[in-house]
């Protein structure tokens, strides 16, 4: 059975090499915890372990988008303030001093979770809130926290359910936000939250199946509450022992394969078929494109001749500065020769930066106020009027 | 109303009751009146639930749509409604030709250049001008003026004799958009014959000068890598490789020059003048491609990243080094404080990165370069200003103070790496003429993702029923599909300044529609949740109702059958 198995997968790494295997050219993570208050210490933890790994593998912080909905470093039961620990060692202060949480307490809402997906901002809010994925990102997606069949709770006060993530991811992909999208979810019954996926390229992974509870793994007693979850605990062991570097060349399906249903205590999902290929093609996706950045540097040779290389075009980068310089200086001869007509918008070779239009108050009401006046009065005057009528007519028939 | 009547009735109806209990246990016959009072309130009470209170539902509860042009919206997506071309015109300057010669070579040549080309949507137009210098700035004037009525002139190519020469040659200019063909006079085509040497020379440079742009356009509208088929791999290669690596396509981009260094040296550099020296005349030439903004910082004590591969000194280069596949980990992303939050455009980096005295000189190790571009992020050039020994004891210092001069080998890169990350063609060698490719190639993309951004519009009004549709969205879809058009129709005319420009506003609106923000309503509600709100509201007012009503109305079909019986 293993040599079979190691069979397959060398003709499977094969079929890779013969292949071209379309590139993607930048990574993304979405991590989400979506619960409140100390007892779901473990939820931020989950995430806060995972943002570290992909920080690790590389992802900029500008590619993250961290949503933590409460503050538990600084949380007044906490006995290590200013830090947050996934393990009971204490070894790693996942807190640390470089940490960018994008979205904050009340700001993660399940509106918030799908504009944020489609990208259905406002234009004021900043890129630090924004995926600014695209048609070559690949995009991780990591949710934590209180769920059950087909819904995930926000915030002990609305829950997304699996229809709605259904369809914003349905939106990426119909606006191109995605390349591959590797979706995983760490809650009871987790598995319920992919079934009603219908975009393609989606490898989706959860921590348990329907009607079966996803448990924490280890409690600190000095802390006072669990840690870590189980699923999300032997996931990250798997990425810190193993993927220790970008240049891993471990794939999903070793990922996958190293699920062990009595560690976890629950029955992990996969779903492969949205992606092309399904199982077979999506096993053989590295763990790095989608926890790592990768990058293809491109080094420019500075003897290289061929054109569109370096020299040939600091030659004509060179040309068209000194053709500007010589503008610049007719610019400035014709100014002195005919300062009266400067009205006319010449080119100068400084820079056109914008003026920016001076911003005064403005008036942030609706127009129409007077509208939904006028309407509200009529509602009023009609219902009125109808009382009337039927007080009038009642007493006339009695 | 109801209890009065019902006060009344009730007297009469348990006397009567005590009457006839022996006989039958029936109520009394209602009298008239009280018959039609109780159809009047039953009556009065539908109809205000049909006429008020359905109404009111209705409105609150449905999800305004604006209505969308979906049909056309699709049939752009599919490329039904639009075949981009690119007609280029030529301009053929024959100063020492008799005209006859002249309209000869001509026709001769634009046979040869139409047999050649094989990708029907790009092609050359010949067209002859007796101007010999006026023409030659008109290609950059069409660059700052995309408005203008008359097609763009792609290419002067002006024809001069030469003696003493056994076959032609030619000679591109390398900041107009002017080609030089040198001939000997005695290969000037006679009228009879059918071809010459050198039509077919003239035909073959300029199929070679539009080669690249042929097959980029090519790749662009055919959305694969299997473009044409002349196409070399390697060409297709390098096609798709500068596709992939080039940034987005925005309205504003904001460079933003860094400075960085592991020291406290240097400290300050002459940004303002090398920007204005270096940058602006190129952002000046991209102007009618997309806005630019520039910020620069300098940070100092900025250290790799903890996982980075350390510089290596390498003895036979005097130099520490840094190998090829670390330079992916080069710039810290976690530490340096880089992609500010500013607008909504995307940001190109340039990183300057001057080595602490101790590391100096740094560079790659395996070609000895000193910049290297990371695709769709920006571009890293080291520098390794010369060290001063401030005196005996100290160690070498780099110096406090970065000058216009040591500047320029950086910011030249950082031009270069600019027009890469923004996908100029390599070729042909003439900057005017690559960036008015550039003009052409964003047009045909921006045409192309505007049209799939419509069809993904359609597509989802379609399959989310429950997404509301805002007045805006309608609005913004219009805009779109007429400046689609506009463009598509400059682009058939050759002119492709004001092609861009429609082109530019297409996308702006597409995406505007698309991502309207208040088209997020849609919140799935399984049917049970439906059930859930309603039942408990509707059910003891709806119970009552209806059972009122089925009452009435069997009284009603029992009255009449009793009057059909009687009668």
């Amino acid at each position: 059975m293993a040599l079979l198995f190691r069979f397959l997968q060398a003709f499977a790494l094969l079929l890779l090499a013969s292949a071209v295997v379309a590139e993607h050219t930048s990574n993304w993570a979405v991590l989400v915890s979506t619960s409140r208050f100390w007892f779901n210490y473990r939820h931020l933890a989950n995430v806060l372990s995972l943002y570290r790994t992909v920080k690790r593998l590389g992802i900029p912080d500008s590619q993250i988008i961290l949503m933590l909905p409460d503050d538990m470093a600084c949380n007044p039961r906490n006995a290590f303030p200013g830090t947050v620990y996934s393990n009971a060692d204490r070894a790693v202060d996942l807190y640390g001093d470089n940490i960018e949480v994008d979205y904050r307490g009340y700001e993660v809402t399940v509106e918030n979770f799908i504009r944020l997906l489609t990208d259905r901002l406002d234009e004021d809010v900043p890129r630090s809130k924004r995926l600014g994925s695209d048609a070559g990102s690949n995009v991780l997606v990591y949710m934590t926290g209180h769920g059950g069949d087909q819904f995930l709770k926000f915030q002990d006060a609305e829950e997304i359910g699996a229809w709605d993530l259904a369809d914003a991811f349905g939106q990426m992909w119909e606006k191109k936000r995605y390349h591959e999208l590797l979706f995983m979810i760490d809650t009871c019954q987790a598995n319920t939250m992919y079934t009603h996926f219908y975009s393609p390229n989606i490898v989706a992974t959860g921590s348990s199946e329907i009607d079966q509870s996803s448990y924490s793994h280890h409690a600190d007693n000095d802390v006072g509450v669990a840690v870590i979850d189980r699923w999300t605990y032997y996931v990250l062991e798997f990425l810190e022992t193993q993927v220790t570097s970008v240049t891993s060349k471990l794939n999903l399906g070793d990922l996958f394969d190293s699920y062990d249903e009595s560690k976890i205590h629950s029955q992990p999902g996969v779903r492969w078929d949205l992606f092309p290929g399904g199982e077979q093609e999506g096993r053989l996706r590295t763990v790095v494109d989608f926890f790592g950045n990768v990058q293809n540097v491109e080094v420019e040779n500075a003897n290289a001749t061929e054109p569109g290389s370096l020299k040939e075009d600091l030659a004509e980068i060179a040309r068209l500065v000194e053709k500007w310089q010589n503008r610049d200086e007719e610019y400035s001869a014709m100014l002195a020769d005919s300062a009266t007509n400067v009205t006319e918008d010449l080119h100068s070779s400084s820079l056109h930066l914008k003026l920016k239009s001076t911003v005064g108050p403005t008036k942030m009401a609706e127009d129409s106020s007077w509208g939904k006046r006028l309407v509200g009065i009529s509602v009023v005057g009609a219902c009125t009027a109808i009382w009337v009528a039927g007080s009038f007519l009642g007493r006339s028939s009695v | 109303m109801t209890t009065k009547t019902g006060d009344q009735e009730s007297p009469q109806a348990s006397s009567s009751q005590g009457d006839q209990l022996s006989v039958k246990r029936a109520p009394p016959p209602e009298t008239p009146a009280a018959l039609q009072t109780r159809f009047r309130v039953i009556a009065a009470f539908w109809a205000v639930i049909i006429f008020l209170g359905f109404p009111i539902w209705w409105k609150t509860t449905s999800i305004y749509r604006a209505s969308l042009p979906i049909e056309e919206m699709v049939d752009w997506a599919d490329g039904k409604a639009c075949r981009p071309v690119f007609p280029l015109d030529i301009h053929l300057a024959t100063p020492s030709m008799q005209s006859f010669e002249a309209q000869h070579l001509l026709r001769t040549t634009q046979h040869t250049l139409d047999d050649l080309n094989e990708f029907a949507a790009h092609h050359l137009r010949l067209k002859l001008t007796n101007g010999t210098t006026t023409a030659v700035h008109n290609g950059e004037d069409n660059l700052e003026y995309p408005a203008k009525e008359t097609a763009d002139t792609a290419l002067t190519v002006r024809l001069l004799p030469q003696d003493g020469l056994a076959s032609p040659w030619s000679e591109l200019h390398a900041a107009a958009t002017q080609l030089d063909i040198f001939y000997p006079p005695s290969q000037v085509p006679v009228p009879s014959s059918s071809n010459s040497p050198l039509s077919t020379f003239i035909a073959a440079e300029l199929q070679q000068l539009y080669g690249e742009e042929k097959a980029t356009i090519a790749h662009i509208l055919s959305g694969n890598t299997a473009g044409l088929d002349s196409t070399s791999p390697q060409l297709a290669e390098d096609i798709d490789r500068r596709l992939r690596r080039s940034m987005k396509y925005a309205e504003t981009y904001h460079l933003s020059f860094s400075l960085f260094t592991p020291g406290s040296e240097p400290s300050s550099w002459d940004i303002e003048a090398a920007v204005k020296e270096y940058v602006s005349p190129l952002l000046q030439a991209l102007s009618p491609i997309s806005n630019f903004t520039v910020d620069t910082q300098v940070q100092l004590y900025a250290n790799f990243a903890p996982t980075a591969p350390k510089p290596e000194y390498d003895e036979s280069e005097a130099a520490w080094t840094l190998k090829k596949e670390g330079l992916s980990a080069f710039v810290n992303a976690a530490e340096w404080p880089l992609n500010p939050s500013i607008g909504n455009g995307p940001t190109i980096n340039f990183i300057l990165y001057v080595p602490d005295p101790s590391q100096s000189p740094l560079i790659v190790k395996e070609n000895r370069a000193s910049s290297w571009i990371v695709p769709q992020w920006g571009g890293v050039f080291l520098l390794n200003p010369p060290l001063s020994n401030t005196g005996e004891q100290s160690a070498p210092s780099n110096p406090s103070h970065l000058s216009l001069d040591s500047l320029g080998p950086a910011f030249m890169t950082f031009s270069h790496q600019l027009l890469t990350l923004l996908g100029t063609p390599s070729t042909p060698a003439s900057l005017p003429l690559r960036l008015q490719t550039s003009i052409r190639i964003r047009a045909a993309s921006l045409l192309l993702s505007a049209s799939s951004t419509m069809g993904s519009l359609a597509r989802l009004t379609k399959s989310l029923p429950s997404i509301p549709i805002p007045a805006t969205v309608a609005t913004s879809v219009s805009t779109t599909l007429s400046h689609l058009s506009a463009s598509c129709v400059h682009l058939r005319e050759g002119r492709f300044g004001a092609a861009l420009a429609s082109a530019r506003v297409a996308e702006t609106e597409a995406e505007r529609s698309f991502f309207e923000k208040s088209m997020v309503g849609q919140v799935y509600f399984p049917d049970e949740h439906k059930v859930a709100v309603y039942l408990p509201l509707l059910g003891p007012i709806g119970v009552p109702l209806v059972v009122g009503l089925l009452k009435e109305l069997k009284r009603i079909a029992a009255r009449r059958k009793a009057n059909g019986a009687a009668s």
